[in-house]
């Protein structure tokens, strides 16, 4: 089967409300509405179908009957799809699938605040004692890593909370016990709490700083930025990205990460000397980089580009000895030097 | 569009086996798509730690925190050593344009819960506690939907009071005793692990019947 052309007449019905049916449609002209009740007042409201839209696509693939029905009020022509037809479409085109999230993701919001707003009264926990007791909870069955997580947050999030006093000295506490945990798994096994309270150090580990927080630092965002120009194939502009990020060298983590990306950026922009170049440094610079590997592929495919077989054969080689072969990069240096040597 | 798939490796997180991916009540940012190993959702209830899940390679979780940072529901724990891709807002639309697999899966997944949350708000619109109760049952009905007598239709769910008094919103005390008034009338019959509900269609016309006269 292969997407359908169906016209209707004015004033037909393509579908009701409450029919189970998981055809998808898309308008090409005429003009069609969605009929339907708010769900708050009972009122009948309507949403006019632009041409080239797709309707029926909420139940079709969440396979739940219509909510709504689809009238035709001047004659119309659409196309109709069943569902493993429409994923084919859409994925070929992700950009309806994005717009279709953000409709959806904006109706889950609008849906979502309804319900709340009619559990609000007395059923829900505030959040801040709510993580905190969940700190409690696992202190009580003395999973400490998480007891750990959960009062860490807590005052990630609250750090000057009701209880981030508490918090702190729970962790203090949970610390002494992961810590004795880790020295003498077998002693504390079967133990209570307090055999191992002795059994730990002498001194409480000072506290910790919370960990850092989700906030995003500039850094990460610059970054992310640069990997969306990247995947864009917008080479130039996300190099130049890249090398703020590395220059401002606020923040190793992504300094690392975006010296890698550089290299890339060469490598994509065939710009096989500077991508040599590039990555000879940074892996002096970086033994231990953590994308070394990768990084030497690179330097074997540029160096093959570049005509100098050998180089690139001993890279190749050089990357078969050091990766396992489970790692994507294993096959592809044994694919490359298949090609290179013929064997 | 040709993207560079290699680009999505650098989204990759990796959990130990026990550790906690993100704990009930956190603000929520970021959701995840499984790679590798299985991961529990569990939900303190009653001092009680409730497996409500457990979700294997290509599943999403997590994905509410694409609404505001709302405090999370469940606590998600690596069931193994596990690897997931994470979504955050930034990375959003470069992972979803570069994977339609991914986005196609995550638009399913928020057509159902869009209409869980719709049933939902159904459920909570109904005045009389009784009826609120039996229709919880009834969607828990329509989610797994078993043909049989349309006269007569027993069916027993894999629930709690709990899960019922989540679903209708009241405490789960209050949720006990309309569940024991049922049982008195031998409309339910309750087990620590199931709920039996003797006659489903008993309860759809106790509920429509109640929603009618909530609209006079």
């Amino acid at each position: 089967m292969s997407p359908k052309a169906a016209n209707y007449k004015a004033n037909s019905i393509v579908y009701f409300k409450g029919d189970i049916n998981e055809r998808i449609y898309v308008l090409k002209s005429g003009k069609v509405v969605l009929k339907y009740n708010d769900i708050e007042t009972g009122q009948e409201l309507q949403d006019v179908i632009q041409t080239g839209e797709f309707f029926g696509v909420k139940s079709s693939l969440g396979k739940y009957p219509r909510e709504e029905t689809a009238v035709v009020l001047q004659d119309s022509a659409m196309v109709t799809f069943s569902v493993p037809e429409f994923e084919q479409v859409a994925m070929a085109n992700t950009r309806i699938i994005v717009k279709m999230l953000k409709v959806f993701s904006t109706q889950l919001r609008r849906i979502h605040k309804q319900v709340s707003n009619l559990i609000s009264t007395g059923e829900q926990v505030n959040p801040e004692t709510g993580l905190y007791s969940i700190g409690e909870y696992y202190m009580k069955c003395r999973k400490y890593n998480q007891a750990l997580y959960a009062f860490r947050r807590y005052l990630t999030y609250y750090p000057s909370g009701r209880h981030a006093s508490e918090a702190a000295e729970s962790i203090q506490v949970a610390e002494r016990y992961t810590q004795s945990e880790r020295a003498a798994p077998a002693a504390t096994g079967g133990l209570g709490p307090r055999v191992a309270v002795s059994a730990g150090p002498a001194a409480p580990p000072p506290p910790k700083t919370p960990s850092q927080g989700k906030e995003m630092s500039d850094d990460a965002k610059c970054y992310y930025n640069a990997v969306s120009l990247f995947s864009q194939q917008k080479y130039n502009e996300a190099l130049e990205e890249f090398k703020t990020i590395v220059n401002s060298g606020a923040d190793r983590e992504y300094g690392i990460k975006s010296l890698f990306e550089i290299g890339r950026c060469f490598h994509s922009l065939e710009d096989y000397d500077n991508c040599i170049k590039h990555f000879t440094t940074m892996i002096q610079k970086y033994p231990k980089h953590p994308e070394l590997v990768d990084s030497l592929f690179y330097l074997g495919v540029c160096n093959e580009k570049k005509g100098d077989e050998k180089k690139a054969e001993s890279f190749y080689k050089k990357i078969l000895s050091m990766s396992s072969e489970d790692m994507p990069v294993h096959r592809k240096a044994r694919k490359a030097l298949r090609n290179l040597t013929g064997s | 569009m040709a993207l560079d798939m290699s680009m999505f490796e650098r989204f990759a997180v990796t959990f130990q086996k026990g550790d906690i991916i993100f704990c009930e009540y956190e603000p929520g940012d970021t959701f995840y798509l499984i790679q590798s190993g299985r991961v529990q959702i569990v939900k303190i209830m009653d001092d009680i730690e409730k497996t409500i899940d457990y979700l294997n390679p290509g599943e999403i979780f997590g994905e509410m925190a694409i609404l505001d940072a709302a405090p999370r529901s469940a606590s998600a724990i690596a069931a193994d050593a596990v690897k997931a891709l994470e979504f955050n807002r930034e990375n959003f639309e470069v992972l979803m344009m570069g994977n339609p697999q991914i986005a196609l899966k995550l638009l399913k997944l928020l057509a159902k819960r869009i209409y869980d949350q719709k049933r939902r708000f159904m459920i909570l619109t109904l005045d009389d506690v009784q009826a609120k109760i039996a229709d919880v049952f009834l969607m828990l009905d329509e989610a797994a939907p078993v043909r049989g007598d349309e006269v007569a239709r027993q069916r027993s769910f894999s629930t709690t009071v709990d899960d019922i008094a989540h679903w209708a919103g009241m405490s789960p005390e209050k949720c006990r005793e309309v569940l024991n008034h049922f049982a008195s009338q031998r409309r339910v019959e309750i087990y620590p692990d199931r709920i039996v509900v003797q006659n489903i269609n008993d309860f759809a016309r106790f509920v429509t019947s109640r929603r009618g006269q909530q609209k006079e």
